[in-house]
């Protein structure tokens, strides 16, 4: 019981950096039908950018953190301009290389500039973690579920309850109309791009001081992240959650009582089972359809 | 004028074959080029900017000493991409050089069983890392170890744990790639015979992260010691960092990895109090001081065995051509196997038949993130 209950927070606490970038993926999917690959590089270079304002020029780590996401949203709209817009009347494969491209020049462009050394990164809390009865729980996993928990419900109360949300929600859902009905789409995806890539921004930061700050953080991150949006549903924002938590625990479980060395191959098993069985994810219309 | 048939297939291939005459007896002329394949990007890019101080430290030395055979030496970099495939594709462009007379393979033994087949093809000399103990039992005659391998690893761990420390009950945490399991099976196989038993054989996939399944699989083991083959830095800190927060206190002797300038950033206090078998320890020697105060001043960073095995490559490929006097291959293989007693930054090489110059490892201990030389073990090799 004790194992399992270990397992449990493990799980959920990575499942919900999963969580965190399929957002991103999801976000950016339902406002222009593509998906963006270098969502995971939005981690890595948060990460990066965190590193240099907290440690490299000694900004505290809440004021490090704000300029970081603000070098996020600068990034999301160059991102957008650079390689969506151009590119925007053409069907979606172009756009999908474009993104796969730009994911290989942000790798490859931090390398150059940074160098291959990984860094450490502290996390918020002087405690790593404390003990609850049998169980350890890491304090920046405990830092990440809460923050998790709380962008889904803003980011319900936006979409729901604010006019930028209900005309970020008409563009996704028929850009030609909202253009008609005087909904600036352009601009309605800027903001799509921009807040994608501070959410990916903050999970890159929050997850950093517990996997280290590398240039391939991003990449191994993003894969089980698509993999999450693709089990909850493409296009669903509580699919992505949900598609990404249960990853993150399947694929703790699978490998403490299955094999560990086949862990990463439970979370593309049960990838390739919906892919088969059903296609739609959990809560979203068919992929097939989508594209 | 007219031209025969026989003409103009002359002028053909001279036409076709000129700029590859000129440009291998410009080549010779000039420098004896070296190639050395080596991860620029990717998880093990930071390793590889070592490696490639370490060899370039070793160029300045035999340049400056007179280079070989009167020219310097000219390294030429490939990057491996620290994958397989690759590694594969950086040896091939290397190979298809005519002009390069000797490489430098991975460090990383699964990216040299990728290249090994190629190597063979190429039938060059070749200075590697790698220690699964295989790669010098493939017939490649071509194959030149720089580092220990894993089964004089496994023996050093085994009993080192076993008797110095006097632990008898084992959890091994390895790589599930070539050099984590072969590795892991030398451990295994050497706990026998210091009195030692296996509670734990856990392999684990390249860049986790999380080993939180692994970390309690040892927990529940009932192990007094932990033996590891780590193959990636970010691997092994994020497992001592969750080995330490859930509570695993017992003694861990590591494969080399865990003394990397890397993993001691990383992992910082998770891995005080640990114990590593290093092929490189700046103390062990003098050659091994020397090597360290270059490098010191070079990059600023205490060296680690990602440098120091190319530096000894570079230096010993070299003073093989000199003493076969020629950079054809057969006589520099000779000369490889001829070596005995040099003094290299990794310790004292003796060159065996199988191309494995090395024959034992330092014990080193971590004191608060210091690297104390403790001993180093030699076993007698086969010189046959």
């Amino acid at each position: 019981m004790d194992l399992a209950l270990q397992l449990l927070f493990t799980g959920i606490g990575i499942g919900s950096v999963y969580a965190l970038v399929a957002l991103g993926f999801v976000l950016i999917f339902r406002a222009t039908n593509v998906v963006n690959f270098a969502q995971g590089e939005f981690s890595m270079l948060a990460a990066f950018l965190m590193v240099v304002f907290s440690v490299k020029v000694g900004l505290p780590y809440w004021l490090a953190f704000i300029v970081a996401l603000m070098g996020m949203a600068l990034l999301g709209a160059v991102f957008n301009l650079a390689v969506y817009y151009p590119l925007r009347h053409r069907t979606y494969l172009p756009v999908i290389i474009s993104t796969i491209g730009a994911s290989i020049f942000l790798a490859n462009t931090t390398l150059a500039i940074h160098g291959p050394e990984p860094e450490v990164l502290s996390g918020w809390f002087d405690t790593p973690g404390f003990l609850l009865g049998p169980v350890y729980l890491d304090s920046q996993y405990l830092l990440i579920i809460a923050v998790t928990a709380i962008l889904v419900a803003l980011q319900y109360w936006f979409f729901e309850h604010t006019l930028l949300g209900k005309k970020l929600q008409a563009t996704s859902q028929d850009k030609e109309m909202a253009s008609l009905l005087g909904i600036p789409v352009a601009t309605m995806i800027m903001v799509t791009f921009v807040y994608s890539a501070v959410i990916g921004g903050i999970a890159g930061i929050l997850v950093a001081p517990v996997l280290f700050v590398s240039i391939g953080m991003g990449a191994a991150i993003a894969l089980k992240a698509f993999a999450a949006t693709i089990i909850g549903g493409f296009g669903d924002v509580t699919g992505a959650i949900i598609g990404g938590l249960a990853l993150g625990v399947i694929e703790t479980f699978g490998a403490a009582y299955i094999s560990v060395p086949y862990k990463d191959g439970f979370a593309f098993l049960v990838l390739i089972a919906f892919l088969i069985f059903r296609p739609q994810g959990i809560f979203g219309e068919r992929v097939a359809e989508k594209a | 004028m007219l031209m025969t048939r026989r003409g103009f297939t002359t002028a053909l291939a001279g036409t076709v074959a000129a700029p590859a005459l000129i440009r291998t007896a410009f080549a010779q002329a000039a420098t004896v080029k070296i190639g050395m394949v080596m991860p620029m990007t990717g998880a093990a890019a930071e390793s590889g900017s070592f490696a490639q101080t370490g060899a370039r430290i070793a160029l300045e030395q035999v340049n400056k000493a007179g280079g070989v055979l009167g020219k310097p030496i000219e390294l030429i970099f490939e990057d491996d991409q620290t994958t397989n495939p690759g590694a594969v594709l950086a040896f091939s462009k290397l190979a298809s050089q005519p002009d390069i007379v000797a490489f430098l393979g991975s460090i990383r033994s699964t990216q040299m069983h990728a290249m090994a087949p190629d190597m063979l093809k190429a039938g060059k000399p070749v200075g590697f890392g790698g220690t699964d103990p295989n790669l010098t039992k493939l017939n490649n005659p071509w194959l030149f170890r720089f580092r220990p391998n894993d089964s004089y690893s496994g023996r050093v761990i085994a009993q080192y744990g076993s008797k110095e420390l006097g632990k008898k009950k084992w959890a091994i945490v390895h790589s599930t790639d070539a050099f984590g399991t072969a590795g892991a099976k030398a451990l295994t196989d050497s706990l026998p015979e210091n009195g030692a038993t296996l509670a734990l054989d856990q392999g684990y996939a390249n860049q986790s992260q999380d080993f939180t399944p692994v970390v309690l699989a040892v927990r529940q083991s009932g192990a007094d010691i932990l033996g590891t083959y780590f193959t990636f830095e970010t691997d092994l800190g994020i497992f001592a960092r969750q080995l330490r927060q859930l509570g695993v206190t017992i003694p861990w002797v590591g494969s080399p990895s865990i003394v990397n300038v890397s993993a001691l950033k990383l992992a910082g206090p998770a891995l005080y109090n640990t114990y590593g078998v290093a092929d490189y320890a700046e103390d062990s020697s003098d050659a091994s001081r020397a090597f360290g105060k270059v490098y010191r001043e070079v990059r600023k960073v205490a060296p680690d065995n990602q440098s120091s095995w190319t530096f000894d490559a570079v230096t010993c490929l070299a003073l093989a051509m000199n003493k076969a006097g020629s950079t054809e291959p057969g006589k520099v293989r000779e000369a490889m196997l001829a070596i005995r007693g040099h003094k290299g930054a990794e310790g004292e090489y003796n060159f065996d038949k199988n191309g494995d110059g090395l024959h034992g490892y330092n014990i080193v201990k971590n004191e608060k993130g210091d690297i104390k030389f403790d001993k180093r073990l030699d076993f007698t090799p086969n010189l046959g």
